[in-house]
């Protein structure tokens, strides 16, 4: 069986190389001139949004409307953005990813433009909300689709250093924004953001639009298209045959309760510190330690997955549960009033939840092979979209309720847990645990030849290629 | 310790004054303040001064006898008597001249002020010889936590400037805003027509809040908004900037600018690339070529699969 699967191996090896070339393209060289176009138009989609918060003010002043009402804007936006990612997934394979990213971001430069001008609380609804937020969406996914399928071995490291412009960009935005807001009001604020936003639009047109790897088997109706072939057509842009497919559910299910915990850190840490009788000096300061801790882990958590000595589903594993066990110490810690474990578990918390984000897009190629990866991602937004929005209302309730944040941060921990342990249940999740020199490699290879499963031994490789043959021929 | 201990002290003059008042008949002023009072509510404001010197802020909104009262521990050379007297904006009073002697191991200094009218307020200060003295500075309360940003505001739109009383201080009767004009106030009225000022007051929060509807670029500069109490009244003051949408518009169109210049390049940059993503196709092809069919996906594998299984 070894020499039969070594002949095997080496047979496959410059077919890997070329499907290789074909389907990713070599690391590096346009790679990281994506990367950097992904690390600009991240920080002004997520840094940005994270920035909005100086604009709320303002409208509370204007508008004379409650905070909470504000508040919306950026849940729509949010929203609008997770919502329409399948339908941006669904254009890229359709058309091209380049034309969608510069639409997308001529969309968010458009709806700050005309929310510079809105009169009432609706319009800004509509425009800094919706019109913004499909824009947003029309670009994330796409960009990270992209910049996935231009690398194999170096794709956390590339991932993890272009999300660090997310927090980089809101330590910059947020003094920015002030500085724009005192010169010229909200309204001219939003003005200059439109302009801002339209920088993302040469970042997409940075994405060389030859990678055609979707559209060629899907167009095969000749004359007259019919209903059915329409609803296929769309259905495979959309990607959702992933939807049947038992990884990739159990995945999204992961994904998405970790999102029900993960943002709690991030809405009450401030106000929960200020309770535990810190300062609220102090309590700022926690929350700028964790973002930097946060910006560390993601490049440190990408260039250590991709050395490969662990599998990446292991290391996705491994950081939200750390993230969760951390999130769940925080109330602890600070019940001893001690600032010094407050800051500690805190930085660890950083750490551990900048690493998971790197790892978690990365993960997806590896369930679904590279050309899925695009619809995947969409649809995977819009999946974990629903459980953010139960993730904060949740937390919020819990405090109203208990009278202190030890509950939300309790209930949120245990979220990242139970998704991680759903993590657990993936197919084939416990093999690989003295990984041999070749089965990393074999992985990377395997998932190169765009296969979709997570695959470590060669009796389960070669099963593998069996069970793709009949899948594809059933495509 | 002794500013937090003056708080104290404050409060109780307030509660004091308070409760005085309440036993009068409100007679609120309208416009100016009121006549003096000769048998008027009093207060007690004493001092315990250590060093050289000490400034007291002492917040008056009702007319009132007010004692003040200054102790000086003395200094190295403890002097049987030292001449005191009183000084009201830097001026001295008449007839304020005292001897005064050194018992219990300090100086003491009393007088009693009326202060009935807005010109009574102002700095007082207690005088132990040339070496020490106390300064009170009595003033209606002042308006905390304006906005020292200016408000910038559009030509056509609206905005609100707000002025905010501390709770924890008296309520005013009353709130006045103006708007200057050269070295003067202007009071600003409430014309029905043109409708462009609105003036709510909120007694509840102690705030006022000036609207300035269809804004103008003449409206721009400073305005004042004054807290009125029996004693005076209190200023605050905040700048509005009027300007037209150009000003945002210019940083705007240079970013546009740019962008388009970026995307330009750019694709100007691929269009004149041919040649090299033509050879890099043709690598790829001829590497595909060689090796039998390679362009469908897994069908050969499952070829040398076969083979090698056999």
């Amino acid at each position: 069986m070894n020499g039969h699967s070594v002949l095997t191996m080496a047979n496959l090896k410059p077919k890997s190389e070329n499907q290789h070339e074909k389907h990713e393209g070599p690391d590096g060289g346009w790679g990281w001139v994506l990367v950097i176009a992904m690390f600009v138009s991240t920080s002004l989609v997520f840094g940005l949004m994270r920035s909005l918060g100086i604009f709320f003010v303002e409208f509370v002043h204007y508008f004379e409307e409650s905070a909470q009402a504000i508040s919306w804007i950026s849940s729509i936006g949010l929203a609008a953005q997770q919502f329409f990612s399948p339908v941006a997934a669904a254009l890229c394979n359709a058309y091209n990813a380049r034309v969608v990213v510069m639409t997308g971001g001529f969309l968010a430069g458009l709806g700050f433009l005309l929310a510079s001008q809105a009169t009432c609380l609706v319009h800004l609804y509509l425009t800094m909300g919706v019109i913004t937020g499909l824009g947003w969406g029309m670009v994330f996914t796409p960009m990270t689709a992209t910049v996935m399928a231009h690398f194999t071995r170096r794709r956390t490291l590339a991932l993890g250093l272009a999300f660090t412009s997310i927090g980089l960009s809101s330590f910059a935005f947020n003094p920015l924004f002030q500085l724009l807001v005192d010169m010229y009001a909200w309204r001219g604020a939003l003005l200059i953001l439109g302009g801002l936003s339209l920088n993302i639009v040469p970042c997409g047109a940075l994405i060389r639009p030859q990678r055609r790897s979707k559209s060629q088997p899907k167009v095969n109706s000749e004359g007259r298209p019919s209903c059915a072939m329409m609803l296929q057509r769309v259905a495979s842009y959309l990607e959702l045959s992933v939807l049947c497919e038992r990884p990739y559910i159990t995945f999204t299910l992961a994904v998405s309760l970790f999102n029900v915990g993960f943002f709690v850190p991030y809405f009450h840490l401030v106000a929960h510190s200020i309770q535990a009788g810190f300062s609220e000096y102090q309590a700022a300061f926690v929350m700028s330690a964790a973002g930097a801790t946060d910006i560390l882990g993601r490049v440190l958590s990408g260039w250590f997955s991709d050395l490969g000595y662990f599998r990446l589903i292991h290391l996705v594993s491994l950081w939200t549960g750390l993230a969760g066990v951390f999130i769940m110490l925080l109330p602890v810690s600070s019940l001893s009033g001690s600032y010094a474990t407050l800051m500690v578990i805190n930085l660890l918390y950083g750490f551990c939840s900048g690493a998971l984000t790197s790892v978690i897009f990365a993960a997806i190629p590896m369930i679904v092979g590279v050309k899925r990866t695009m619809g995947a991602l969409g649809l995977l937004q819009l999946i974990e979209s629903g459980a953010g929005l139960l993730g904060t209302p949740l937390s919020g309730l819990l405090r109203d309720v208990t009278g202190n944040y030890i509950a939300s941060f309790m209930v949120a921990g245990s979220f990242l847990i139970l998704g991680t342990l759903t993590l657990v249940t993936l197919p084939h999740f416990f093999s690989c645990t003295d990984p041999p020199p070749t089965n990393p490699s074999a992985l990377r290879e395997s998932s190169s030849n765009s296969k979709d499963q997570d695959v470590t031994s060669e009796l389960e490789q070669i099963n593998s290629l069996a069970a793709d043959t009949n899948l594809r021929g059933t495509e | 310790m002794v500013m937090s201990a003056s708080w104290k002290n404050q409060l109780f003059l307030q509660i004091l004054l308070l409760l005085s008042c309440c036993r009068h008949s409100s007679t609120s002023p309208t416009t100016t303040p009121l006549h003096p009072i000769t048998l008027g509510p009093t207060g007690n404001k004493s001092v315990i001064l250590r060093g050289e010197n000490h400034t007291e802020k002492v917040e008056l909104s009702q007319p009132i006898n007010l004692t003040l009262e200054c102790t000086w521990m003395g200094n190295q050379k403890r002097l049987p008597n030292i001449t005191g007297y009183w000084r009201k904006d830097g001026e001295e009073i008449q007839d304020s001249h005292l001897t005064v002697q050194f018992e219990n191991e300090k100086y003491n200094l009393k007088r009693e002020f009326s202060i009935s009218t807005e010109k009574d307020l102002g700095i007082y200060s207690c005088v132990f010889g040339s070496e020490a003295h106390t300064d009170f500075i009595l003033a209606a309360p002042q308006i905390g936590e304006m906005r020292d940003k200016p408000i910038v505001s559009y030509v056509g739109d609206s905005v609100g400037i707000i002025c905010k009383m501390d709770k924890a201080k008296p309520k005013p009767h009353t709130w006045f805003w103006y708007r200057e004009n050269g070295t003067d106030k202007d009071r600003i009225l409430i014309n029905p027509q043109p409708h462009r000022y609105e003036i709510n007051n909120n007694d509840k929060e102690q705030m006022t809040k000036l609207v300035v509807h269809n804004l103008t670029q003449d409206d721009s500069g400073l305005y004042y908004c004054g807290a009125v109490y029996g004693i005076g009244s209190s200023m605050g003051h905040v700048e509005l900037k009027v300007i037209t949408i150009m000003e945002p518009l210019k940083p705007f169109l240079a970013i546009l600018v740019e962008v388009i210049i970026l995307v330009t390049a750019i694709l100007v940059y691929e269009k004149t690339q041919p040649v090299k993503r033509e050879t890099a196709g043709d690598v790829t092809n001829a590497i595909q070529k060689n090796d039998p069919p390679q362009e469908e996906d897994n069908k050969p594998e499952e070829n040398s699969w076969r083979l090698r299984k056999f």
